[in-house]
Formats: C-alpha cells, structure tokens, sequence
C-alpha cells in the first residue's frame, strides 16, 4: 500500500517474543545460555588428552601455522588438498591457546580450546534453525543435546577438524534461509554462508541442494525468484574465488614441475577407495564401526528419522541434507574420511527431535478429546515413552561422555614432546623426522620449521624436501625420529622414512604395545 | 607498493559504491511486505479530486493524437487536458488545434512564445491556465492507463500527498540490444529504488506520470526554466521543503513509454538527464534537508550516473590489473572484489527481465537474455561516455536542450485496457 513500511506480521512477532521474557531477555535466550555452558563444560574437560592427536589436526594447525606467519597456504608447498578458508579460520583463532598455556603442553592438544567458540556458535544456531522451523523449546533443547552431547559430537567436535567450522556456517546459512522476514538479503547471506562452508571443506558442497530446498519453502511467493537468483549468485561468486587463487598463482592447471587446483580435485576424486561401509575388511566398514562404537543412537536413529522425516514439510530441508550426506557416505567406493560424519550430525540432530515432537504431539492430540483423565493417560504414556527413550539412550552416552572427560591417550605424545625438548641440544642445527601432530612443537622447541623439523611424509613425497635431503645423504642427514603409531602404519612407500627406521636405537619410549611413542637416533 | 595501495583503496571504494547500488536497486524486494507496500491502494470509488493534465509537445504529430484519444479514455470525471506547443511549430499545433475541436470542454491549446524552447518553459507556459486541484505531466508518446486517474486521486486523499509519482515503463524491449537495457533499467528504478528514495524523503521524480498539487507548484514558483533535468530538480525542492512524495507502481495501469530511437539519442538523451543532475546538485537546494542522513543521500542520488561511469571504467581494469600487474597475490584477489557486487547485478537484471516479461506478458526469448549479458559492456560505455559528455558539457557551460525523437515503437505493443474494478463498484 505504500512506501512507509508496514509489517504488521513482524509486529506482533516481535509483541509474541515481549511477552516470555526474564530479566529482560527472552526465554530462548536463557535456555539457549544454559545450553551452552553445559556443552562448554563436557566438551572443554579433558579437551587435550581425549581423543588421540590426529594426522590431519596436526597438519591443519601447521597450515594455520604457515598463514599466520606470512608463509602462504602451508609450511610446505601448498598442493590444493583442500581449500584453505578452513585453517585461515584456524588461523583467526589461534591467539586463543595462548591465553591459558604458557609451557611445554602439547601444541596440539592444547589447540584445540580454539574448538570451543567454534561449538558454542553452532550449538545456538542448531537451537536457533530449530526453533525457526517451528520446533517448541524442548525439542529445540533436544536437539542441541543429540548435536553436541552425543559421545561422538563430544569426540569430533573438540578436534581441530575443518568439518567443523563447514558445520558452523551451513547452519549459518541454514538459519538466514529460515529467516522470518523473508528478507533478500538474509537469502544472499546464506548463499555467503553455504560458499564458506564449501571452502572450509569441500564435501559440504553435497548439503547445499537442500539449502535450495529450504529456500523454496521460505522464501514469499512474490520474491522467490530474486531470492533464489541471489542465493545462486552468491554461492557462486565466492566459491569462484578459489580458482581464481589459483589462476593467479599460475596453478589451475596441471602443469610441468607445479602442483595445480585441477590436480588436487583429480586426487581427492580418484583417492583410493576405502570400500564399502558394509563390506567387513574395509576400510570404510572399520571408521563406520568407529562411529558407531561412539554412538550407535545417533547414527543408527538418524538414518531412519532422517527415511521419516522426508516426509514431513517442515523438516524436509534438513532430511534431505542428511540424507544426501548419507548416501553419499555409503557409496560402495570411495574415500570415506573418519570426520566425514560431522558433517551429517546437526542434519540427524534435528531431524530426530523434530520426530520426536511430531510423536509427543500425536500422542496429545491425536483424536484427543477434552476430558481430564484422557489427557492425564496421554501425559503418562509420554512420559513412559520419554522415560524409556532416557533410559536406553543416557547411561550410553554418560559412560561415552566419561570416557571422553578422563581417558588420556595423549600421554605418550606429551611425554615425548616434553623430552625432546629437555634433552635435544642445539635444536636449530638437526634434523628431526614426526609426524603432523609434532610437528609444531618441534617448531617450537627451534626446530627450523620444514628444513629441521620434517613432516615424515614430506622427507620422501615432497620432491624439494627429499632432494635436499638427498643432497646430505638421504636418510643420513637426519638426526632423529620419533616413531610413532602414525608413522609406522605408513611406511609402505616412504623409503627415506623406513630407512630411518632401520638405522636409528631407541633414546627412550613411552607406552608400550602398538601405541608406543619411541625417540630414536638415527646411527649413520 | 604503490600501486599496490591504489589498487587497494580504489577497490574497496569501488565495492562499497557497487554494493550500495545494489542495495538501492533491489530495495522493493527484500521482503513480500515491502513488495506488496509499493503498489497503489485500491481506490474508493469516488473522485474527489480535479486533474489538469499537461501535455507538452514538440515536433511530436505522429505520436500526439494517439496519445491524446487515450486520455479521453480516463475512467476519471473530472479533469483537463491541456496541449502545449511551441510557435515554431504549425504541424504540432494544427493537429492540437483538430483535438481540442473534438472535445473542446476536455481539452484546451496553449502556444509556448519562449525563443529558447525547453520543457520547463512549456509547463510554466500553461501553470497560470489550469483549473484542477492537481497538475499531472505527461509527455507527448505516453500510453496513459484509463484507470490511472481514479488511483492517483486516491492516492492524493488517502495518504495525505502533496506529489504522487506513478510509475512509467519503457516496453520495447524488443527493438534493439540498449532498449532492452533501457526498458531494465526503468523497470528497477520505478518498481524499487524510488520507492525506497521517497521513504527516506529525497526523490527526484520522473519526466511524466507525476502529479502535484496546484497550489504547491504555483506557491514554488513552478518549474525551473534553465535546468535541464527539470522532473529531477521539481522533485528535489519538493522534498526539500518538507513535501510528502508517494510512488506507486502497478504493471497495469503503468504509463508506457519507448526508448530513444537510436544509440545516438540514447546517448544525448543521457547526457541531459547527467547534466541535468549536476545543475541540480550545483543549484544545492538539497543541502536544507533536515537530516545528515537525507544530505548524504542526496549526493549519493545526484553523483549516482557519475560513479555508474567510474565502475563501468574500473571494473575491467581491476581484472586486468589482478591478472597483468605483479602485485602481491591478497592485493590481486582485493582488485576482483568489485566484480562481485557487478555480477551480482547482472543475476538480478536476468531476474528482473524474466518478471518483466511476466508482468508485461510479453514473450522474453533466449536471445533476449543472450543479449542482456553481451550488451553489457556495451551499454557501459554509453553511459560513461554520456556521463563525462555531462561534465564536458557542464563545464564549458553548453546547456541547450536536445531532444529526444520518438517513432512510436511501444504503439505495436498491445496497450492495456481498463480492467478497473471501479467499473465492476
């Protein structure tokens, strides 16, 4: 009608939301504040001695490293393995450890406090898309508590792992899709979002269909069409940006002597196949058992909520999120990464606590009639269903959760660190070979980062490490390596590294059995 | 490093320019509210109001009758047509003369005797004439909607304005390569940015289709005879003095229009609405606005054509620079960051043309839209160039008016038809 903005709808939004406050603020906020401590606090204690350090924390940490030093995409060549917004975020980030460590802790380990905020952002936004898909606060709350409090959210989510901060922003862009207003830009917003995401790790490019998805459902009738011309453009123009790094630096193509964009995408498509997750023997089959050792409730509940809840409008969008994540982990070949899972938990999150008010709600009003003791009846047989729902699902997570607040796998790593750092002398003149989640304390002890200090796949794999070693005599010119599980599951085609191996006496050990962390001289 | 620097800054002015256009250009519709806000109210059914519409015209026979016979269709009672031709012109005048025989309650003639003929003259010719309660202005080749009338009146009481702008759309999309882009950009500029220019109380209004109280325009001294962008400079000492201005766009009861029949009267057509901004904003009645807010605004709107030119110029050269010149490889992927907001533009003009076409039901092919994105460059060059022409122009102090010719292309085009509910009341 006119020019001057009416919104009538907004209004009484806003008058809705006057009406539940406490002390000034919403109830959503309070239970959302309530909800973050408690994730801060189960995913915060023992953060750095469970689960073990990983390969890939280690290398992403360097990789923030390296961007923080000024020395490009990684300490060593930068070979598009991924694209870099990931552990530019790291990067952002990594003031954080600082502030509470000062001593010889595991770099590492101790990193990963930069995980928190990352959680607590996500963990308001799985409560804000809930609530904007309609859920009540208690299903909303349910679903926080199967995304964050899960043992195997409690596990994943405290590493340093680029699926994390891909879960962040495709529930930023998830949550600027549901938006009340409707609004253009909050649609062009979520485009950013969903291109961010793919940047900090490309599989999340698998979700983004169900983003469309959830546009067309929210977005006026009137101003789809701009909405979701917005949106594409958006997510286009700044995933383009990626190649663009790459043209700039001469490196799209394949080439003679570099490394290029095409590449990297041609070995993460052609990466060895980890097998089927339900051919026993494979690889696949082991990191699906993994998952499920953590929590087979999730895992299993999610898949077949996320079958139910197709059907449902309202959570359709995240259905079909889960569900392309799914398929796609259960392609018969294919690499399927331990963190793949991730990505698929706030989906299976939400589509079970939106099940699950759909139950409750059919319990209370299906054919419901207003007399006193049938609605007392339906409220028991909630709060049996509920009970019994509790009492399969909480003693698993609690004793998961236990295990994840006080195992210590890391000793042995904290241990060798602290060792080589009391006892290698003259740290800037050796060499020393470890693995990714070492490296940076090597670096910190005064290691020379890349030249002293070796990632020990790099010494065979990367041609400027390996020919500069080769220079001084191969795996002579190393001084030490500290052997671990990691290393010595992956000798196979590392020459350099085996040999290294071969030539060196055990200096001290720590652990024992397979998981062994040994520092070992090499003997030239 | 230096060049590094530039490069910096200049993008970053350049993105927040670009970004700030499209932010205005998609105002009416970021949400379905605001959407649905701009359109005309449905009227009551009375008419409350009286109407003398001017009608300047000048070396326009082959346009004017048609024009005029449509008026005669307004669903409206009570209003006045008033012709306005110059001396100099016999055929204008004669064919005047055979309408107003036709009607001669409705419609009346009046001769401009200025030497120097502008339209600003033209009006001011015929203000003391005109007996309505509003002034409406339309040019010589508009299709007038029947039922536009009973809208604007109540728009008039409804909302308590003082100036009601209605919407115009080029339609012959079809005709060329820039027209297409022409109709576009008419098409965002009265269906979204003046909308959002009226809400925040700085609007230049357009050339016709708008109305004014009698007694505002007499008491403001009427129309500016030496600017040369005279719908512009109305609009901006309206707003100044404090007047409510409302914009309403409805695609069936918009007037249509037809772009300037070649490149070249594209391009000096430009030129004079450039110029004209400058003599505005060099004239600075602006500057009583009230608010720092409006103040700003108000450069932004009357620099807008001049930093349309600068992108169209620093776009390409931000490209070239991030791919040619050695510079640092952040710096590099900074220079592209304007290209952003562009495509962004560009997406939403594809958009745009679709719902043009569904608005207008009008066939938009493949090669139509094959055409947009192609013309692109091309269409940049002509407003830059028009842009620094205006400059040229201002500078040496050139300021006569040259026309734009009209051949009736739009004509073709099925004109709609009264599908008044008024009708059904």
């Amino acid at each position: 009608m006119s020019t001057v903005l009416e919104r009538p709808a907004e209004r009484s939004k806003r008058a809705k939301a006057r009406e539940t406050q406490f002390l000034g603020r919403s109830m959503d906020f309070w239970i959302c504040a309530g909800l973050v401590a408690v994730v801060l606090l189960v995913q915060a204690w023992n953060i750095a001695d469970y689960p073990t350090v990983s390969d890939d924390e280690g290398t992403y940490l360097a990789q923030a490293w390296a961007v923080q030093h000024g020395l490009g995409m990684a300490p060593y060549t930068y070979w598009f393995d991924h694209p870099p917004l990931g552990w530019m975020q790291i990067a952002t980030l990594s003031w954080i450890p600082a502030l509470f460590f000062h001593g010889h802790q595991l770099v590492v380990a101790y990193a990963r406090i930069i995980m928190l905020p990352v959680s607590a952002v996500s963990t308001v936004l799985v409560y804000t898309l809930a609530r904007r898909m309609t859920l009540p606060r208690w299903a909303a709350a349910l679903a926080v508590g199967f995304f964050a409090l899960s043992p195997l959210s409690v596990t994943l989510q405290r590493e340093i792992f680029l699926d994390n901060f891909a879960v962040m922003w495709m529930l930023v862009a998830f949550t600027f899709m549901y938006s009340p207003r409707r609004h253009l830009w909050h649609h062009v917003a979520a485009g950013i979002c969903a291109a961010f995401a793919v940047l900090s790790k490309e599989t999340m490019l698998i979700a983004v269909p169900a983003l469309v998805v959830a546009l067309w459902q929210n977005a006026g009738r009137s101003t789809r069409k701009y909405s979701l011309v917005g949106f594409t453009a958006a997510l286009g123009l700044v995933l383009i940006q990626y190649p663009l790094y790459a043209v700039l630096k001469g490196e799209l193509f394949e080439g003679n002597g570099h490394v290029s964009l095409i590449g990297g995408i041609v070995y993460q498509m052609s990466r060895p196949g980890s097998g089927s997750i339900f051919a026993a023997q494979s690889s696949s089959y082991a990191v699906f058992h993994a998952w499920m050792y953590y929590d087979s409730v999730l895992i299993v509940g999610g898949v077949v909520a996320t079958v139910i809840a197709l059907a449902f409008r309202h959570l359709r969008p995240v259905a079909i999120a889960a569900a392309l994540l799914t398929l796609v982990a259960m392609r018969p070949s294919g690499y399927l990464p331990a963190m793949y899972v991730i990505q698929v938990l706030p989906f299976f999150a939400l589509v079970l606590a939106g099940l699950a008010e759909r139950l409750v709600a059919f319990l209370l009003r299906y054919r419901a009639h207003p007399v006193f003791w049938e609605q007392v009846v339906r409220m028991v047989l909630v709060g049996l269903v509920a009970a019994a729902a509790a009492f399969y699902v909480v003693p698993k997570w609690v004793s998961g959760d236990r295990v994840a607040d006080t195992a210590d796998p890391n000793a042995g790593y904290q241990q060798a660190a602290t060792w080589v750092a009391a006892h290698i002398k003259d740290p800037a003149g050796k060499r020393i070979l470890v693995d990714d989640g070492l490296w940076l304390d090597m670096v910190k002890d005064g290691f020379h980062p890349g030249r002293g200090a070796i990632w020990f796949f790099k010494a065979d794999l990367d041609p400027s490490v390996k020919n500069a070693l080769a220079k001084h005599g191969g795996w002579r010119a190393i001084d030490y390596i500290v052997s671990t599980p990691m290393i010595r599951q992956n000798t196979f085609d590392l020459p350099t590294v085996q040999a290294a191996l071969d030539h060196s006496r055990v200096l001290v050990s720590f652990g024992t059995g397979a998981n062994q962390i040994q520092i070992r001289e090499i003997n030239r | 490093m230096l060049v590094a620097a530039a490069v910096l800054v200049v993008s970053l002015v350049l993105f927040s320019i670009a970004t700030a256009t499209l932010w205005w250009m998609m105002s009416a519709w970021r949400t379905p509210e605001m959407l649905a806000s701009t359109t005309f109210g449905q009227p009551d059914g009375r008419c409350g109001l009286s109407f003398s519409l001017l009608l300047p015209a000048r070396h326009e026979q082959g346009v004017l009758e048609h024009t005029v016979h449509r008026l005669l269709e307004s669903t409206h009672d009570d209003y006045e047509v008033i012709i306005i031709t110059g001396h100099d012109d016999p055929e204008t005048t004669q064919i005047a003369d055979k309408l107003a025989e036709l009607a001669p309650d409705k419609i009346r003639v009046v001769i401009d005797t200025n030497e120097i003929k502008s339209k600003a003259k033209a009006l001011n010719a015929a203000l003391p004439l005109c007996r309505g309660d509003i002034i409406g202005v339309f040019d010589a080749e508009d299709i007038v909607h029947p039922d536009l009338l009973v809208h604007v009146d109540y728009a008039f009481r409804s909302r308590q304005a003082d100036v009601v702008q209605g919407g115009v759309q080029l339609i012959n999309f079809h005709s060329s390569w820039y027209s297409l882009r022409n109709c576009l950009e008419y098409f965002f500029w009265f269906r979204s940015r003046l909308h959002l220019q009226a809400e925040k109380g700085f609007i230049t209004l357009g050339g016709n289709t708008v109305f004014i109280k009698t007694d505002l325009i007499r008491e403001i001294g009427g129309w500016d005879p030496n600017c040369l962008a005279e719908d512009c400079e109305l609009g901006v000492r309206v707003s100044s003095g404090g007047g409510k201005v409302v914009v309403a766009y409805e695609p069936q009861i918009v007037t249509r229009e037809e772009t300037p029949d070649s490149v070249t009267s594209l391009f000096k057509q430009r030129t004079r609405w450039n110029q004209g901004f400058l003599q505005v904003y060099r004239k600075a009645d602006w500057k009583q606005l009230p608010t720092n807010r409006q103040r700003g605004l108000a450069r932004f709107t009357l620099a807008t054509p001049f930093f349309q030119a600068l992108s169209g110029l620093a776009v390409p050269a931000g490209i070239l620079i991030g791919i040619f010149v050695n510079v640092p490889i952040w710096v590099a992927m900074i220079s592209w960051l304007p290209a952003v907001p562009a495509f962004l533009v560009l997406a939403f003009e594809i958009a745009a043309l679709h719902d043009f076409g569904r608005e207008y039901q009008l066939r938009v092919k493949a090669i139509h839209y094959f055409k947009l994105i192609i013309g692109t460059p091309f269409y940049q060059v002509i407003l830059m160039g028009a842009a620094l022409r205006a400059v040229w122009r201002e500078a040496t102090g050139r300021n006569d008016w040259e026309l734009t010719r009209h051949v009736g292309a739009h004509l073709v085009a099925p004109a709609p038809t009264s599908t008044s509910p008024m009708q059904t009341v």
